[in-house]
């Protein structure tokens, strides 16, 4: 008890919450602007950490992480581009939410349950670090390759009407993600000698691209064909959701918070597919499915509270074994080392008082995000006042900046224009393209795990039925694929049966 | 266009993409080493003959069995382009060129002269915009709002022009 009063002392220092607010101002900014990430704001801020104390310093780089996490969901919500992968999923029924003038109501749910789930996760973490750390590192290959697997399961959830289109989708998005160099072996595929292409295809330029290119199009096309259209929407609401939506949503929010810290733990995995797995669920245990991507609260509110239950969830492994689970937490790691905090079993014992201080800063973390953007809430509204054809030239450049600073390359900014308007080519032929995403981020996950575990294997492909873990994946996916299957032999006899009835 | 004839003009299209990345994939990637290794090639190449085959799917049902997926272009996704008008297609090629060009002339110009360069383009000659408060306003606004709030504040390179470099 001591120890943990002396860690909520050092934690509520006024330069350690300053710190922490910073952070998640910086993350918050990186993670509403498409192609600037969290990753890149927690590389800025690792150096301005280097004279802080441990708790301080740890606290501005878990609030650049947290806020991050939460703001991929402005962007995503108000313009209908994702400023993070982890908030794609949260495009589908966020953005219409905003085209029925309801912006506020899903802005200020998305942070309350993105709160929610940060919070949710934290205290999962304290209480079972050691036992959910034991079970996340028990998934070999096999058991991750089965877990992507039923994760690109739910493309059949995503395919708006057309199964078969939605897995085109989902198989071009897989195709995307071969080229460049082969992490396993280091040879060279698709290419054609040019050395920009050795990088392959970057995933936030491909979601710039995907979503915000399409965007800008529309936006242009409208005003100089439809000039009485372009006008962008004048009800502007700005207002916070009910208690009572909340409450109604609490189920949800503990299942998809349960959901995240799992996923979270398991590294290699993250957000996106935390947040993709909690849309699907949402929509399949939903008493109307039919209204999801129309504008379904429940379409925000599951990938949100999910995505930001993975920073709970990747804290687990980082704090226990010392195993980052993705770039960002990577950079987490490298603070904590830099402050002669290492992770692993030892840490509990030696770091007792700075370990807690960290689960302090991850709620003020919250709290600043919270409070900050729930008053943003206000001045982010009305950015939907601007006609929509000049906050497309603005989002034009701020993408283009966003794809340029990823690696400070031009290609980028020719990769991002051309999946774009590849994008925009099959969304006027009714391909699905939140698919290709999908595939795009479980992809080289997907492929390597499966190789490692066949490698591990001598090619025996036993590995992949005789892990009860693999077994239950898998099982999920064919239930996903045959419930889909289900529903939409259902969808097409309906009509059948009602001109029957009507005749 | 009808939406058979869009889907029978993608399955078509896409059929035929499969089939040359396939065959480049033959072509140009090696095998694994066998004993449990997958090697590089067999993934994209799995995934070609699937597209292909889901390709063939589409076809067979559009075209054979005379049924259209219903639908739109799925949930979420930028709105449903309900009408191809040529407007569209002629903007979707300027915005093509607008992003080409922007890249080439932020190597070559660097940004704080080839953004208010595509601004101004696009405003004037693509969006045909006269109010020239909104020109101006929008041209210097983004380009300096930018460049301070990025380059001076947040530390984040801009291109650098290799034939001029200011900022």
């Amino acid at each position: 008890m001591d120890i943990f009063l002396q860690a909520l002392a050092s934690a509520m220092t006024p330069m350690a919450i300053a710190s922490i607010g910073l952070g998640a101002l910086i993350g918050l900014i990186f993670g509403s602007i498409p192609g600037l990430t969290f990753t890149v704001a927690l590389a800025l801020a690792l150096p301005i950490t280097f004279s802080m104390d441990p708790v301080p310093a740890i606290g501005l780089l878990l609030g650049t992480y947290i806020g991050g996490m939460t703001g991929g969901s402005v962007s995503a919500i108000l313009l209908g581009i994702p400023g993070t992968p982890s908030a794609a999923a949260t495009v589908l029924d966020g953005h219409p939410m905003t085209k029925q003038g309801n912006a506020s109501i899903a802005l200020g749910t998305a942070v309350i349950v993105s709160v929610f789930g940060g919070v949710f996760s934290l205290i999962v973490m304290i209480v079972s670090v050691d036992l959910v750390s034991r079970v996340a590192i028990s998934f070999g290959p096999a058991e991750i390759f089965a877990l992507v697997l039923f994760g690109l399961s739910t493309i059949c959830g995503l395919c708006g009407g057309s199964l078969i289109k939605g897995l085109i989708s989902g198989a071009i998005g897989l195709m995307i993600m071969t080229i460049g160099i082969d992490t396993i072996d280091g040879v060279q595929r698709m290419t054609f000698g040019s050395v920009n292409m050795m990088q392959g295809v970057n995933l936030l330029v491909a979601m710039i691209g995907l979503f915000a290119v399409p965007f800008i199009i529309e936006a242009f096309a409208v005003k100089t064909s439809m000039p009485e259209k372009s006008q962008r929407i004048s009800r502007v609401k700005a207002e916070l959701p009910s208690i009572g939506l909340l409450g109604r949503n609490l189920w949800l929010m503990i299942k998809c918070s349960v959901m995240g810290t799992g996923i979270g733990a398991i590294p290699g995995t993250g957000g996106a597919i935390a947040s993709f797995l909690a849309y699907d669920h949402a929509k399949r245990f939903s008493k109307k499915p039919e209204s999801f991507g129309k504008g379904n609260i429940e379409g925000v509110v599951a990938p949100e509270t999910a995505n930001n239950a993975v920073t709970g969830g990747t804290l687990i492994p980082l704090l226990s074994l010392g195993i980052p689970g993705d770039p960002a937490t990577a950079i987490v790691l490298a603070g904590l080392m830099i402050h002669g905090i290492t992770p692993g079993p030892a840490l509990f014992m030696n770091h007792a008082g700075e370990v807690y201080g960290m689960y302090v800063a991850v709620v003020l973390a919250y709290l600043w995000v919270l409070g900050l953007q729930l008053m943003g809430i206000r001045l982010f509204v009305h950015v939907l006042k601007i006609p929509r054809e000049l906050l497309a030239v603005a989002v034009l450049v701020l993408c283009a900046i966003g794809a340029f600073s990823i690696r400070n390359s031009v290609f980028d900014i020719y990769a991002m224009g051309a999946i774009g308007v590849a994008a925009y080519v099959l969304v006027s032929f009714r391909v699905p393209i939140t698919p290709i995403i999908l595939g795009m981020v479980l992809g080289p996950t997907l492929e390597n795990e499966f190789r490692t575990a066949m490698m591990l294997s001598m090619g025996d492909p036993a590995i992949f039925y005789t892990s009860p873990t693999v077994l239950v994946f898998f099982s999920f996916a064919l239930l996903v694929i045959g419930l889909q299957a289900v529903s939409e032999f259902k969808a097409k006899k309906q009509p059948k049966n009602e001109v029957k009835a009507d005749a | 266009m009808t939406n058979s004839a869009k889907d029978v003009a993608l399955s078509l299209s896409l059929l035929a993409l499969s089939a040359v990345w396939t065959w480049l994939v033959i072509d140009t990637i090696p095998t694994g080493w066998g004993h449990g290794d997958i090697g590089p090639r067999a993934f994209p190449m799995v995934l070609g003959i699937i597209l292909g085959g889901l390709c063939i799917l589409l076809l067979i049902r559009t075209y054979l069995l005379g049924r259209t997926p219903a639908g739109k272009a799925g949930t979420g996704d930028v709105d449903a382009i309900e009408e191809a008008s040529s407007e569209r297609w002629g903007s979707m090629i300027l915005v093509a060129i607008e992003i080409s060009a922007y890249g080439f002339l932020l190597q070559k110009l660097g940004f704080l002269i080839a953004t208010p360069i595509l601004i101004l383009f696009v405003l004037v000659i693509h969006l045909r915009l006269r109010s020239w408060k909104t020109i101006l306003g929008m041209t210097l606004g983004m380009t300096l709002g930018c460049w301070l709030f990025f380059e001076k504040l947040l530390g984040i390179y801009l291109a650098n022009g290799s034939w001029f470099n200011i900022g």
